[in-house]
């Protein structure tokens, strides 16, 4: 006697709805992360699976505020002006890009920096007391 | 098992601003000048095989319906910068698999198409969507290399000037005058630390290659060749967190597997054409190419090892900074210029005795990878 079984429907994921990367959450606006529920992969922005253990149980976090900056570039094309930009990994192993401030001490890699939110533009910049 | 396969020809344009050229205008000469000179008849080839990142529907069917060659299966690959490459890789395993004996891999671009500027990547990236662009990425790999080793920014423009010193003697290169660290030094800043001349030129392209097998060849008669001696694929693996952009895994995973394959390593390599988008990217290669075991990457750069005389010639077609960079087209440019070399045809620019060469193009732009796709190819002369 055959079997019948009914073939999963997948669904759609509407990954186009959650653009931005700054969210409010009750302890202020911070970069939104995903964290699976599973495993515990830390991921920069809002997901659904779970690049490591592939689990779909996984929850919006506020990603923390500080983090060191691992590389940087001042960039001259793309857009009008000078536009600085580089990577910052996140305390608690979470890389992101990000435009960063530049204060009265240059750049360089390895600053320890955190992050500043002026209006829905966020941006990292040198650590204070750091 | 595995048969053996062979680049019987090789045929390109000169890569530039070809304004007045399409994609079939670019591709078909060279497309006939190779089918000639591998003595191969339409009837002769078994597949096609298309490596472009732009050209839209059909771009090898438009191509080759222009020699009226149709009915073989055509593969359009994209894979960014690899996408030529990749079409070498896969017309080279149908031969190795012995599904095939003759393929035709074409590399086509026309970059002009956009109007200057850097190249467009997928608006559906996350790193996309907040402004990231090809030179911002190898610019921080620079940042964090300058910061990490003795190198400096000089270094970087060494490596502009080897390029254009190579693409000087090279008639296929879109850029054929030479240039000193001072004037690199001095042009346009694009992302710091990289100025203009540290970066590769936007340009049309196209190159052609067939491939052969062993009993294909000989009914052939091809007179001199190489053989391939291995063809490696690899795609980049997301990382969340902290990545190291100096030791891209990537070209490191690929190199490691085509060493293994050809049977050889790194010393015994009279070339190679590696992928200096940027020319940042040139040191890092030789890191990941098993290269500084006894010298580090600046000093075989300072010393001039990796030029003409030297301990292996990286690049001698003045590389994707000289010869250009039309995306799809370089894998398979690349595949030229070892062709050319290992057969004695590379006239100013020729390595002595060459019997060893690796050709390698990554392709990027996608957030989480360090390079979406990795192809590194070796061949020997045959
Ligand atoms: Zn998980």
């Amino acid at each position: 006697m055959t079997v019948h079984t009914e073939a999963p429907v997948s669904a759609t994921i509407a990954d186009l709805e959650s653009d931005g990367l700054l969210g409010t959450f009750p302890q202020g606006r911070r970069l939104v992360g995903t964290v699976c529920d599973h495993c515990g992969q830390s991921m920069i922005g809002t997901r659904i699976v779970c690049s490591r253990c592939v689990g779909r149980e996984v929850s919006r976090v506020a990603l923390p505020t500080t983090g060191t900056l691992y590389s940087f570039t001042r960039l001259h094309v793309g857009g009008e002006g000078v536009r600085v930009i580089g990577y910052v990994d996140l305390d608690g192993d979470v890389r992101t890009l990000a435009d960063l401030r530049e204060g009265g001490t240059p750049l360089r890699p390895d600053t320890r920096v955190e992050l500043g939110v002026e209006g829905d533009d966020w941006f990292f910049a040198a650590a204070a007391g750091e | 098992m595995t048969d053996s396969a062979f680049a019987v020809s090789a045929a390109m344009i000169p890569f530039g601003k070809h304004r007045s050229s399409s994609y079939v205008g670019l591709a078909v000469s060279p497309l006939i000048d190779a089918l000639r000179t591998a003595g191969v008849q339409k009837s002769d080839v078994d597949a096609v095989y298309v490596g472009h990142s732009y050209g839209g529907m059909m771009t090898g069917q438009r191509i080759t319906k222009e020699i009226g060659l149709g009915t073989v299966p055509t593969v359009n690959v994209d894979n960014a910068c690899s996408s030529g490459a990749t079409a070498i890789h896969e017309a080279y395993t149908a031969i190795a698999q012995g599904l095939i004996d003759v393929a035709v891999v074409i590399g086509v671009e026309k970059l002009t198409q956009f109007g200057g500027g850097t190249l467009p990547l997928s608006p559906e990236d996350r790193e996309v969507k907040q402004g990231i662009v090809m030179p911002a990425v190898y610019a921080m790999r620079a940042t964090r290399y300058l910061y990490e080793t003795d190198a400096t920014v000089e270094d970087l423009a060494l490596v502009s000037v080897k390029a254009r010193r190579h693409g000087a003697l090279n008639p296929f290169a879109q850029f054929r005058q030479e240039v000193t660290v001072e004037q690199v030094l001095a042009a346009r800043p694009v992302a710091d630390p990289l100025t203009l001349l540290m970066c590769c030129p936007t340009g049309d392209g196209a190159a052609v290659v067939v491939l052969a097998s062993e009993r294909a060849r000989n009914r052939l008669g091809s007179p001199r060749g190489m053989r391939v001696a291995a063809s490696v694929l690899h795609s980049g693996q997301v990382e969340e967190g902290f990545r190291d952009m100096t030791k891209p895994e990537i070209s490191y995973q690929s190199a490691r597997d085509a060493y293994a394959q050809a049977g050889i390593g790194p010393d015994d390599l009279d070339m190679i054409e590696l992928h200096d988008a940027f020319s940042i990217a040139e040191l890092v290669y030789y890191d990941a190419f098993g290269l500084t075991e006894k010298q580090s990457a600046v000093s075989l750069l300072r010393e001039g090892r990796t030029t003409f005389g030297g301990d292996v010639v990286v690049n001698p077609s003045g590389g994707l900074l000289a010869k250009g960079h039309p995306v799809g087209a370089s894998g398979v440019a690349q595949v030229a210029e070892a062709f050319w070399q290992l057969s004695g045809q590379a006239g100013a620019r020729q390595i002595e005795d060459a019997r060893w060469a690796m050709t390698h193009v990554t392709g990027g732009g996608t957030a989480g990878l360090d390079h979406g796709a990795c192809t590194i190819h070796i061949f020997e002369a045959a």
